[in-house]
């Protein structure tokens, strides 16, 4: 019984066509098309559409309703353990259709060809409307309409419950809706599917009333994590290919060596392996991983590199970078909130504050390095398998690297070591080496980095300093704030492999790139305190550290990390602002919410006041001393807003003077990200940031020589420990009158380097302005 | 070829003495829930039990553990039903409490290190069965050949899903 449909209609922006109805099966099948309403006046998309992604045209889907009452969403983003997509995104899609969590069965998610939106690893909630929530809106609306036409009941007295639509005495359920029939919704996307931030449904269809919710607010379980503990799930890492070889890289010995001659495998020793060279490029397959690895190490051992001394020293780098960092190269930025005549604010003011302040490089540092398995096949067809915190970028990359089209590259998606930002602009290296040893051996080849290679030759958070005044009125209040931020490129998203290979890559950071890997400096940090009538943010940026030195352009290779740049903005501010109200003899926490005029920002303030057990004096404390051998305890805080979400947070600590050796002994944070949509999920991310936080102020800062980073390991490159851990106490504020989900999965480790810094300077009367606070640094500084 | 004892079976490989027991595991018996970290005993995310004591396989030649008990992440339920004398169909459909407690907490965030964090889990409770936070942070971080690291920062929650562990244990299932 298959006929053609009646005409496309117009469902709140979105296209509806039934195309015919089919025996059996059927499935609301809600696709994305470019053009949306324009589609009715016969225009043609203006955005091309990758072959081996959804087909916006076709049956391409987000979300598909099931004869069976089930759903199954489609995301480009991936899960590194925020758990969004198996928790959140359920429940928006669930909340948005009135179904129960259950009801949405299956989750695909990242692999280039079964997804359709692109985008990275992050900022899951879109501020408050990620693709995923317009889907089902949409689809809301288009079910809403079939039912209405069905049940004959107009479609605003419509109600529907558990995917139960009823009008009138009369009831339908979704599956009801869709059995038999092949629908079509066609809505308005835009956007680049390659891009960092991939595409964005359009149009504003209906959304449910907050008021309503009944999914969003509980704490369901991320359905990942069983078979991840159950050892079920299948990691990046576990991906085997028929006649799959294993191969280790040989990595240059500096940042800009290039090769003079490769080394010769040991016959002898390694039968079977083979060395490949492509440029600078060496690597060694084998059909065996110990073999592979015996032999690379054997083959880096006579392979023989140009030396190269292009970095400052390490103890150099701060005046390297204010004297010789090209910051003329890249336009100031200011930022929105700059106001008033600061310098003439500072000059009269009753106190001041001008002061530097210092943030060393930063690694990811995932417990598992890097890795990938490619299978360059004969037809040209690129399959990569990867853990990848954006596939749709890296595949736009990788065809770069081999002269083809984004349609000969699929990237297959897996789950892999959280690397907190280092891929969300395609590479976390690796795929690409993979790649090309797979294209000259003509086999599937699985390349796994060494600690070594992760350590040294992956990007790192960039180092930066800032110079901050603050002019204080003879009422203890701040009449002036100026900030001056300098940072090299956060971000490079050059392949290295690519890189060393000489192959076509994107430009290296400069101040034509786009958006997040030109060598321009934003203004990140959101200002807080709007009473001040005098400011002035301004951000410079310059290249990388030995990037236009080193042969091979490399340098030290930065990216984002988790929080990026905003970390390296309000570290420096906060600090500054807990020594500002030490001068004007205040209370730093009371001296916040006095200078705030947000609700939201001085709620968290008090719910962090009241759950720390704060007490009100100005720091430091009385008997506050820099010497000894007794432990002394100081308290300090914190205040940050992003991606909609406020964050405020103390740390007590207790420091060693004569060692320098810190401890935090309780971490408290208190987070308003509007809607919480998940306490429990919510709560552990916290949790995780707030260790992670811990880790990057008191231990964590990339070494290196003038040739490269020196560190290779867990013993030279420390992050917390169990032993580490406060008590740390989360309270989360549900504030469902803001209307709208904040971001809240990533911003906690930014809290805790200024709150530590600032107990510091409570507990000795010294202000270290240098993270990381290691006992070598503290020590100094209190001795200072 | 070498004989080893994984997870209950006896298993014949053809991999030479010298290979280290995580790339054994992985590769020729397909048993992933052990995961390469740093190749040098320093992360804990390679963890196995050997004879009961945490072992780090990436460091672990593979010849020094022929004739011993070595249990994997998938080895867990079986070595639980073993030791409580589960019936056969009880045993299929129960996890050990340890990878219990880590669901119901909602421990696991990437879950890269969670392997080598359940299998230390494990080896204290079957020797502590009620330890207090200090025993647990002191297993976690001195125990072993060095610290078992977690990146995600999921310490807290480890603790508690140890404490919600000895609970279930406690309680025999």
């Amino acid at each position: 019984m298959a006929t053609m449909s009646e005409r496309p209609r117009n469902v709140s922006g979105a296209i509806l066509s039934r195309r015919q109805f089919v025996k059996a099966g059927g499935a609301l099948v809600v696709g994305f098309g470019l053009v949306g309403p324009d589609f009715l006046h016969g225009e043609t998309p203006k955005t091309s559409v990758l072959k081996n992604s959804l087909d916006p045209t076709l049956l391409s889907s987000w979300i598909e309703v099931h004869p069976d009452n089930t759903v199954l969403i489609r995301t480009g983003k991936n899960d590194f353990g925020q758990g969004s997509t198996f928790t959140a995104y359920r429940q928006i899609v669930a909340e948005e259709l009135s179904l129960p969590f259950e009801a949405i069965t299956t989750v695909v998610q990242g692999d280039t060809d079964r997804t359709p939106d692109g985008s990275g690893a992050f900022d899951f909630l879109g501020r408050g409307t990620p693709n995923i929530r317009k889907a089902a809106a949409y689809t809301h609306q288009a079910l809403l309409d079939l039912a209405s036409q069905r049940l004959g009941v107009a479609k605003d007295r419509l109600s529907v419950k558990d995917g139960i639509v009823s009008g009138s005495g009369k009831s339908l359920s979704y599956g009801d809706l869709v059995k038999d029939q092949q629908l079509k919704l066609t809505i308005p996307v835009k956007g680049d599917l390659t891009s960092i931030i991939g595409l964005t449904i359009d149009g504003n269809p209906p959304m449910k009333p907050v008021s309503d919710y009944t999914v969003i607010g509980h704490s369901f379980k991320n359905s990942v994590i069983a078979s991840k503990v159950a050892a079920k799930e299948t990691w990046a890492t576990d991906v085997r290919l028929p006649g799959m070889l294993h191969a280790r890289m040989v990595h240059p010995k500096t940042l800009g060596s290039t090769l003079v001659s490769a080394g010769q495998v040991d016959k002898s020793k390694s039968p079977n392996s083979r060395v490949i060279v492509k440029g600078n490029l060496v690597g060694v397959v084998a059909p065996s991983e110990w073999e592979a690895i015996q032999a690379a190490e054997q083959v880096a051992g006579s392979t023989k590199w140009a030396d190269w001394k292009g970095l400052p020293a390490h103890d150099e780098l701060y005046r390297h970078l204010r004297e010789k960092g090209d910051w003329a190269s890249a336009p100031v930025k200011s930022s929105d909130a700059s106001k008033g005549n600061v310098g003439s604010a500072v000059a009269s003011s009753h106190k001041k504050h001008s002061a530097s302040y210092q943030l060393s490089y930063m690694k990811h540092a995932p417990i598992g390095p890097t890795m990938a398995v490619a299978d360059v096949q004969p037809d040209g067809m690129v399959h990569i398998y990867t853990h990848n915190q954006n596939p749709q970028a890296l595949r736009g990359e990788i065809a770069m690297m081999l002269r083809t089209e984004p349609d000969h590259v699929v990237v297959h998606a897996y789950p892999g070591p959280g690397h907190y930002g280092r891929s969300n602009g395609g590479n976390a290296g690796a795929e690409d080496e993979a790649v090309l040893l797979s294209q000259a051996v003509g086999k599937p080849v699985r390349v796994q980095w060494m600690r070594a290679d992760d350590m040294q030759w992956s990007t790192q958070s960039a180092a930066a300093f800032s110079d901050i005044q603050i002019g204080i009125d003879d009422q203890g209040k701040m009449q002036a704030y100026q900030a001056d931020h300098y940072m090299p490129a956060m971000q490079d998203d050059r392949p290295i492999g690519a890189v060393l290979a000489e192959l076509p890559t994107m430009p290296a950071p400069n101040v034509n790139n786009d958006f997040v890997t030109s060598t321009i400096n934003s203004i990140s940090d959101p200002w807080v305190y709007a009473p001040v009538a005098n400011v002035t943010e301004r951000g410079h940026g310059t290249f990388q550290v030995g990037q236009k030195d080193s042969p091979i352009a490399v340098g030290l290779r930065d990216h984002s990390m988790r929080t990026p740049v905003q970390f390296q903005q309000n570290y420096p501010r906060e600090l500054a602002i807990s020594e500002a109200a030490s001068i004007a003899g205040a209370d730093a926490l009371q001296f916040r919410i006095d200078h705030a005029s947000e609700e939201r920002a001085i709620g968290v303030l008090k719910a962090v006041r009241d759950a720390s057990g704060w007490e009100t004096r100005p720091s430091p404390r009385p008997n506050a001393t820099a010497a000894g051998a007794a432990p002394v305890r100081g308290r300090g805080v914190s205040l940050m807003l992003r991606s909609g979400t406020y964050w405020a947070c103390v740390c007590q600590i207790a420091v060693t003077p004569e060692t320098g050796k810190i401890a935090v002994e309780k971490y408290t944070i208190a987070v308003d990200p509007g809607i919480v949509i998940n306490p429990l999920q919510l709560k552990r991310q916290v949790e995780g940031g707030a260790v992670m936080g811990i880790s990057h102020a008191l231990f964590e800062e990339v070494m290196f020589d003038e040739s490269g980073i020196t560190q290779d390991d867990w013993l030279s490159y420390p992050i917390a420990t169990m032993a580490d851990v406060p008590e740390v106490k989360v309270v989360l504020i549900h504030n469902p009158k803001v209307g709208a989900y904040g971001g809240g999965s990533e911003a906690a480790n930014a809290l805790a380097a200024p709150a530590i810094a600032a107990a510091l300077h409570d507990a000795t009367g010294k202000v270290v302005r240098r993270l990381p606070l290691k006992p070598a640094y503290v020590q100094e500084a209190l001795r200072g | 070829m070498i004989r080893l004892n994984v997870n209950g079976l006896r298993r014949d490989i053809q991999a030479t003495g010298d290979t280290p027991l995580l790339y054994v595991l992985r590769n020729d018996l397909e048993l992933i829930g052990p995961q390469f970290g740093c190749g040098l005993a320093q992360c804990g995310a390679c963890a196995v039990l050997v004879d009961g004591k945490e072992v780090r396989s990436c460091i672990t030649a593979v010849a020094s553990v022929a004739d011993k008990e070595i249990t994997t992440l998938e080895g867990l339920p079986g070595r639980w039903a073993k030791q409580k004398g589960l019936s056969a169909a009880d045993a299929q459909s129960t996890l050990h409490p340890v990878q219990q407690a880590w669901i119901e907490e909602q421990t696991p965030q990437c879950g890269f290190c969670q392997n080598g964090m359940m299998i230390k889990a494990t080896e204290l409770l079957e020797g502590n069965p009620n330890p207090t936070v200090a025993q647990i942070k002191e297993a976690f971080t001195t125990s072993g050949p060095s610290p078992n690291l977690c990146r995600c920062g999921t310490y807290v929650a480890i603790i508690e899903a140890v404490q919600h562990a000895a609970t279930i244990m406690a309680k025999g299932r």
